[in-house]
């Protein structure tokens, strides 16, 4: 798969919303209305490289970062940073979007003292498994979604995200 | 949440999760000598403003830049303009700023000032790593607002 990801990929992800494009949105609605109408999404299952290497993976969730990048045009402010928790399952990988499944703030592994093993939003004190599945009784009311994972060259690459798939 | 249509028909939805206001306030220099800096400090600010939305979307929601320049009596602008949003249904209201004049304003809501840092000349890793430093530091602000009512 290449490395590369055109602009119209790119807007392929920002479309399906896998991207933390609002980051950008505020910044540059202009140039973004004035280019989204022309250019469709188109199909799926592209993946962007991460600097992660698939060895040296645990079972322990990290955060690895991701950038979709648009090299192809000068098109300032091109860059959409992503993230995901990824950790091994026995021998497969898994990756968690860190979108919290209430109202979208970022969720953290341990991100609470008192609860450990376990994916915790700051914003209404959600928790989830770490499977993903969110914990009853807690603001969320879905599990978190799955980044689809690929191995290139011994690093890890994630596509799109899809609905939990471990819970 | 951003002040869009779409984020605004959630906040109407979920008022009761979406208690915080965020009002980033921006001086914007008119004089050739300053625009250089006061363009950079409204690019930090914005940025940052940005990246807080992200990772706390579903509690806060970020209003539109209120800017002013050098003549602006910032009193008057705090007693009027800004005082309106202490009307709103959200019980608490930052003001995020670069600008320390601020700080010795009577406002209607928390300042919370941080210095300037040009971002312009760093790369995209160097430029996220900074502002989430940024990041660590103004958060106990906003959560020691929340815990205080
Ligand atoms: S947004 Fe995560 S618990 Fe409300």
């Amino acid at each position: 798969m290449s490395s590369k990801v055109s602009r119209r990929q790119f807007l392929s992800y920002t479309l399906m919303g896998v991207g933390g494009f609002m980051a950008s949105a505020m910044l540059m609605p202009m140039v973004r209305f004035a280019v989204d109408p022309v250019l469709q999404p188109k199909g799926e299952g592209e993946f962007i490289p991460t600097p992660q290497k698939a060895d040296d993976l645990t079972e322990t969730p990290v955060r690895v970062d991701f950038t979709i990048k648009d090299r192809k045009d000068a098109w300032y402010k091109s860059d959409v940073s992503n993230t995901a928790w990824v950790y091994k399952e026995g021998d497969t990988i898994i990756a968690l979007s860190p979108v919290c499944k209430h109202l979208g703030c970022t969720v953290n592994w341990e991100g609470d003292e008192k609860h450990k093993n376990e994916f915790f939003c700051p914003c209404h004190n959600g928790r989830y498994e770490k499977n993903g599945k969110n914990i009853p009784g807690t603001p969320p009311l879905g599990p978190l979604d799955e980044f689809m994972v690929e191995v290139v060259d011994g690093y890890v690459n994630l596509g799109k995200t899809v609905p939990n798939t471990l819970v | 949440m951003n002040w869009t249509g779409k984020d605004m028909d959630i906040y109407l939805l979920q008022k009761e999760y979406i208690d915080t206001l965020v009002i980033p306030l921006v001086k914007v220099e008119t004089k050739m000598d300053n625009m250089k800096t006061s363009a950079s400090s409204t690019e930090f600010v914005m940025l940052l403003a940005s990246l807080i939305e992200t990772q706390f979307k579903g509690r806060m929601m970020f209003a539109p830049p209120f800017s002013y320049t050098s003549s602006t009596d910032l009193q008057s602008m705090a007693d009027t303009t800004l005082q309106d949003f202490s009307d709103t249904t959200f019980k608490h209201v930052f003001f995020l700023t670069t600008d320390h004049a601020w700080l010795s304003q009577k406002m209607p809501g928390q300042v919370i000032w941080l210095p300037s840092i040009p971002l312009e000349s760093m790369d995209a890793p160097l430029r996220q790593s900074i502002l989430e430093d940024q990041l660590r530091q103004v958060l106990p602000k906003f959560t020691e607002g929340w815990s205080a009512l």
